[in-house]
């Protein structure tokens, strides 16, 4: 009977061995005891000697062949006898190909959350001095980072309760500013302090004709509230651009035009009556842009991002009182005659001051115009939580080269300012870019 | 160091010449036929029978590393099998002669060894002891296994009892919870103490210095039996064997020993010369003694009775070990036997053999001592062939039949670390309290209330400072080395197995007077001298707490802790865990961190030995703290390094209400202790370090600032709760000590205080250890180790800028990363 000759395990670690040379071909007669092939691990070169006498019928690897221990190498046996019930699974000296081990998926890269940054000033503050801002209620906003490298530490914090300088979560929320006694529990700032009137001293070196005080109204407060807590905890930065509004200012004269020889919205012209402001054709636009940028029609707080489905805009309008910025709900839904209409109606309520506060809320992003101020740039503050404003400036007189013939055209500047936690600086490039193509060629938009 | 031995000038200076004794080489040369009186037939075939079963044992196991098979049995053995094919005759000679209370230690190379011992012992043990032995053994849990499998059949116990031992050793070396270890010691550990057969040891040599602790044992204990060093030629290259020569063969025992304890060891060093250690050749290449007998001639004058056996010939091992137990009962040990033999195997089936010819193993093999006993067994007519071919099927037979039990994982099972997952961890202490390992008198010299040292420290103030609150003089007041003195006199008057040695430990008192009275009280074989041996010293320790006692050992320096390696990394963590729980390790190992003698004298490796699982390690910094903590290490069961530092041992107790109590008390081990209570900012503090942290708090109280100081006391096991109180409190921690920072245990403990209180800290948990170079001369000390200015310092920088202060030393970001980039 035919033995098998397998390829010993020398060593737990060595799962396969090399054969090194074969001292014995296929056909040769052998004796117990001759060196049948050699092989090698890592560590050394072994003889595996024949531990049977007859003839080596069956041979199944080459010198130079990886073999896995325990794997049936050679046959001895007789002359004329079968191997095959010994030959090793795919075995003959070229089936060594292994298969391509299978490769994971490599893993797909998960998007990169938007960096929080801390209400501090300082970026860093100990985990015992945020503990103990949460369970004294101290403002931490007005904390003096006094600890290593800027750190806000416990005595930091001790410091401002001992200051009085303390804000319930409300009123924090409601970013009252700096300063604002407290009437609340332990000295702490309430939304009632922060909606009473506040309580200027006069001061008193100064000759009482010198100077006129005027209690802050309430929407001053607003304002003055908002814009402060805007600037102090947001990551604000601003973007010039400007687009060439021949398109536009053609559209608005043939419009002006269209009226003048009495075409009429019941003919189909449905802005032939109503001319619309330029503000009116950028909130059009930006209504239609912000589809494509949803980062820039969104809210931020330190734990999410809100995305809103529909463009609220927020419209600043100038009114005796102060600011307002009455919201125009669902815009991108609303066509420009509506637009202009409805901007007309909340401008006008914001004027007359009959404006509901219903409508001074929900807006998801801001246009702000001081163009017809005649202003070329600025910096617009964003209304919280909203990640962006757009400012509208004038339009000025550019020349540019083309075609090596130096042409004038009007340029309208836009002033794009952006959150850095909510948005990066490309995306919001791109939507101003998107916004300046779609003003470029705004006639084209309307063709629906 | 004894007063009793004079050293006479005239008498050493003296012209001489040393003369030796020949030493005998293969002496033995009776046949089978002229040993005829001396055996049975019965006796003979025993011989072959054991031998064969060895080999077969061994070839099973070869069979299996290499081929995963075996007699049509299929398994995968992962472990290592160090085999001893070519070594049977002389397992079995020296086994032979031996009772069950002679003790056998082993090397990695020792399965035919405690097959040998076992036999012996089976042969030797009643049918009852056999019975209870085995129904006892870890609950039966090996016994069963056995008896299950033999159901219905009529067999003798002793028969049994040989399928017991060969599953058990086989159900070890296979890591199966019904091994005699549990699995948990393995191939190269494997052991069954009621057959005399003590733990093998994967370190090579590792058993010649923890035989010495055995055979002491049974000296001091006077306990019967011997105790059989089986270690290998390459052994004799390891310092550990030669500090075991060394300590086994002190003169003391003849010269200054009293009455019935006078006179040597009962220790054979019976080294296994196959005459290979690893890859080299011992004799012509590895080594130079030419014989391993040669170097009895160079221990003492007795030679060590050493002499060459011829291991091939089972016959001519058992006539040496006849006559060696004679020299052993008359207490002239420790003898030396270089029995020698010859590996067939390589060192592990992974050795290709390239280092020898097959010319010469087919040598060796022609002259294989199996078949020539078979041969001779035949030819004196004792047995005929059949007898022995039905030995031979018999055998295997047992052989097969174990492998069958052992590799079923239904029947043997390995430990389900997924179900009892505290399986391993409950085994790394055994955390028990035993105030005497035997119940019997104490050998002392005379009544505790007698010791001349007791009564001076009765004349001291126990606490530091007097009714006025003043400091009381250095003479007057009781000093942590009297705590530890207290402490360990106590316990030297209940345990009667306990004894205290080291390199200065009886007339000079410890080097640091710690011993000091002791020597009047404790006769010298429970209290002596060893040689500058610490590897020898925390190794026969560990075979003398094996063996069953309780031993105190010393290191004096700490920095010398690293000549002991091997037995306190190695050996004494591990055997409670390697045994599953079966030997205890009462060993406590005295450790003292210098001051002012420099780089080799002064350091504090604290985290060298809490970082090796199994030891327990602590650091009192105060006499009431030394006291209680000495005590519960003397009363406890596990390895305990004791660390003391030289700067502290005359400190009064400061701090403990009514001073250090007169009577025992222990101090439970592993729980700080607030020293200084304060609100402002904790200071973990390791051992002597505690005093600047107090005079750093007097600083900081300067700044307004109140420091809360917390003595660690012990590092394994250390309880959080008390340091997490105080951080909770303070939201500020500083850990100091005086080991080099970097590595330090220092860094262990911030890194599991800043996550446990990580949000009530108002800065990361801060080390301050020392610099990371030599340690300087004492002049410059005050730039290395960590003073009360550093830790303001550091304060200042890392965790609250104080107004208007200014520091001395750099504890910047720049700087620390400057000096990790230079590695100090």
């Amino acid at each position: 009977m035919a033995t098998a000759v397998i390829m010993p395990r020398q060593g737990q670690s060595v799962e396969s061995c090399i054969i090194g040379k074969w001292h014995k071909q296929q056909g040769d007669p052998v004796q117990e005891g001759d060196v049948l092939f050699t092989y090698e691990t890592d560590k050394a070169t072994f003889d595996e000697t024949a531990k049977v006498s007859g003839t080596l019928i069956a041979v199944y690897f080459d010198e130079g062949d990886d073999v896995p221990v325990l794997t049936n190498v050679c046959v001895i046996g007789q002359p004329g006898e079968d191997d095959a019930p010994f030959r090793p699974e795919g075995a003959g000296p070229a089936a060594e190909a292994k298969p391509e081990p299978l490769t994971e998926p490599a893993p797909v890269p998960t998007a990169e959350m938007p960096t929080q940054t801390s209400p501090a000033l300082s970026g860093a503050i100990s985990p015992r001095a945020r503990h103990l801002a949460e369970k004294t209620g101290a403002d931490l906003r007005q904390a003096e980072a006094t600890g290593p490298k800027r750190r806000i530490i416990e005595r930091d914090i001790r410091q401002l309760v001992d200051a009085g300088k303390l804000a319930t979560p409300a009123a924090q929320a409601a970013g009252y500013p700096a300063g604002v006694a407290g009437t609340g529990l332990g000295g702490r700032v309430t939304t009632g302090d922060v909606l009473a009137a506040a309580q200027p001293a006069a001061p008193a070196a100064l000759a009482p004709d010198d100077v006129t005080t005027e209690k802050h109204s309430n929407i001053r407060k607003v304002i003055a509230r908002s814009m402060q807590a805007s600037l102090a905890t947001m990551a604000q930065l601003t973007l010039n651009s400007s687009f060439d509004a021949s398109d536009m200012l053609g559209l608005r004269s043939r419009l002006k035009k269209a009226a003048e020889q009495g075409l009429t919205a019941e003919q189909g012209f449905a802005l032939a009556g109503q001319v619309p402001t330029i503000n009116d054709i950028i909130l059009y636009a930006v209504s239609r842009v912000l589809a494509r940028h949803p980062a820039c029609n969104a809210h931020y707080d330190d734990e999410k991002m809100t995305y809103f489905r529909h463009v609220h805009l927020g419209v600043a309008v100038d009114t005796p009182r102060g600011l307002m910025v009455p919201t125009l709900f669902q815009a991108d839904t609303l066509p420009l005659s509506g637009i202009s209409r409805q901007v007309k109606d909340l401008s006008s309520a914001c004027q007359k001051g009959t404006i509901s506060p219903d409508l001074l809320k929900g807006g998801t992003f801001t246009v702000t115009n001081l163009g017809t101020l005649g202003v070329e740039s600025f910096t617009p503050v964003i209304n919280p939580p909203q990640t962006c404003i757009l400012g509208v400036n004038t339009i000025v007189t550019r020349v540019r080269e083309q075609n090596g013939q130096v042409t004038t055209y009007p340029a309208m500047g836009l002033s794009l300012t952006f959150d850095h936690r909510a948005v990066d600086g490309a995306p919001a490039a791109r939507f101003l870019k998107d916004l300046v193509q779609v003003l470029e060629n705004f006639s084209l938009l309307l063709m629906q | 160091m004894a007063k009793q031995l004079f050293i006479k000038p005239e008498e050493v200076r003296q012209s001489d010449w040393i003369k030796f004794r020949d030493i005998p080489v293969n002496q033995y040369s009776k046949t089978m036929a002229d040993e005829a009186g001396a055996y049975s037939k019965e006796d003979l075939l025993r011989i072959y029978h054991d031998m064969r079963l060895i080999r077969e044992f061994e070839s099973m196991l070869y069979a299996i590393k290499t081929t995963n098979s075996y007699n049509g049995l299929e398994y995968n053995n992962p472990g290592p099998a160090h085999l001893s094919i070519g070594l049977e005759a002389s397992s079995v000679g020296q086994a032979y002669l031996l009772t069950p209370h002679d003790f056998i230690f082993g090397s990695h190379r020792s399965h035919g060894e405690i097959l040998a011992k076992g036999l012996s012992a089976i042969q030797k043990l009643s049918d009852d002891e056999l019975q209870k032995i085995m129904e006892s053994f870890l609950d039966g849990a090996t016994w069963k296994i056995v008896e299950k499998a033999a159901e219905g059949q009529d067999r003798p116990l002793k028969d049994l009892a040989i399928d017991f031992l060969v599953y058990g050793a086989l159900a070890e070396i296979f890591a199966k919870t019904t091994g005699f270890n549990r699995g948990l010691g393995g191939s190269m550990h494997a052991f069954f103490l009621p057959f005399g057969i003590y733990p093998n040891n994967a370190i090579v040599g590792g058993s010649g210095d923890i035989s010495v602790g055995a055979a002491l044992y049974k000296k001091i204990n006077r306990k019967p039996g011997l105790v059989v060093c089986n270690i290998g030629d390459g052994s004799l290259g390891c310092g550990p064997v030669w500090e075991g020569f060394m300590l086994s063969a002190m003169d003391q025992f003849r010269t200054l020993w009293e009455d019935d304890m006078k006179g040597g060891l009962p220790l054979i060093f019976n080294i296994m010369n196959n005459q290979y250690a690893m890859g080299g050749q011992t004799r012509g290449e590895t080594m130079g003694y030419d014989y391993v007998a040669r170097i009895g001639a160079g221990i003492n004058p007795d030679q060590m009775h050493a002499e060459r056996v011829d291991g091939y010939n089972p016959l001519a091992v058992i006539d040496a070990f006849r006559r060696k137990k004679e020299i052993i009962n008359a207490k002239k040990g420790p003898i030396l036997l270089d029995t020698l033999t010859y590996r067939y195997a390589g060192h592990s089936p992974s050795d290709a053999d390239s280092y020898r010819t097959s010319e010469e193993k087919e040598a060796w093999e022609s002259q294989d001592s199996i078949a020539a006993f078979h041969a001779q067994l035949v030819l004196a007519g004792v047995a005929t062939e059949a007898e022995i071919t039905a030995i031979d099927e018999a055998v295997v037979n047992r052989v097969t039949h174990a492998v069958r039990l052992a590799i079923d994982p239904q029947v043997s099972p390995r430990m389900d670390l997924s179900k009892t997952p505290d399986a391993i961890e409950k085994m790394m202490f055994s955390n028990q309290q035993i105030v005497r390992m035997e119940d019997r008198a104490c050998d002392v010299l005379l009544p505790k209330e007698e010791n001349p040292r007791l009564q001076q420290i009765a004349r001291k103030s126990r606490f530091a400072f007097d009714e006025q609150g003043k400091p009381v003089s250095k003479n007057k007041v009781y000093q942590l080395r009297d705590g530890l003195f207290e402490a360990i006199l106590d316990k030297f008057y209940e345990d009667p197995t306990l004894v205290a040695y080291g390199e200065e430990n009886r007339d000079w008192g410890g080097a640091f007077a710690v011993y000091r009275g002791l020597t009047e009280a404790i006769p010298y074989h429970r209290l002596f001298n060893s040689p500058i041996s610490e590897g020898a010293i925390v190794g026969s320790a560990v075979g003398y707490a094996m063996s069953g006692g309780r031993a105190l050992v010393e290191l004096m320096y700490c920095d010398f802790l690293g000549r002991a390696g091997d037995e306190v990394f190695n050996q004494l963590p591990k055997w409670q865990a390697m045994s599953a729980g079966i030997l205890k390790m009462p060993v406590v190992v005295r450790v003292s961190v210098g001051s002012k003698y420099g780089a080799q004298h002064s350091q504090d490796w604290t985290a060298l030995c809490a970082h090796i699982p199994g030891l327990k390690v602590v650091f009192p910094a105060t006499p009431y703290d030394a006291k209680g903590l000495m005590a519960s290490a003397l009363n406890g069961t596990d390895p305990v390094i004791f660390f003391e530092s030289q700067r502290i041992y005359d400190v009064g107790e400061q701090f403990h209400q009514g001073g250090v109590p007169v009577e025992p008390y222990q101090i439970p081990i592993g729980e700080p202790d607030v020293k200084r209570a304060g609100t402002d900012v904790t200071i973990l503090t390791i051992g002597a370090t505690l005093y600047r942290a107090l005079d750093a708090a007097k600083l900081f109280e300067q700044h307004g600032i109140s420091a809360e100081v917390i003595d660690a006391r012990s590092m394994v096991p250390f309880n959080y709760d008390l340091v997490a109180d105080s951080v909770r409190k303070t939201g500020k921690i500083i850990i100091s000590g005086d080991a080099c920072e970097r590595g330090s245990y220092l860094n262990d403990l911030a890194r599991n205080i800043n996550d446990l209180c990580f949000d009530d800290l108002d800065a990361p948990a801060i080390v301050l250890g020392s610099r990371n170079w030599i340690t300087p001369a004492y002049e410059l000390e005050e730039h290395f180790f960590p003073q009360a200015d550093w830790f303001v310092d550091i304060f200042h920088e890392r965790i609250q800028p104080i107004p208007g202060y200014a520091p001395k030393h750099s504890f910047t970001d720049v700087e620390m990363k400057r000096r990790s980039k230079q590695g100090v």
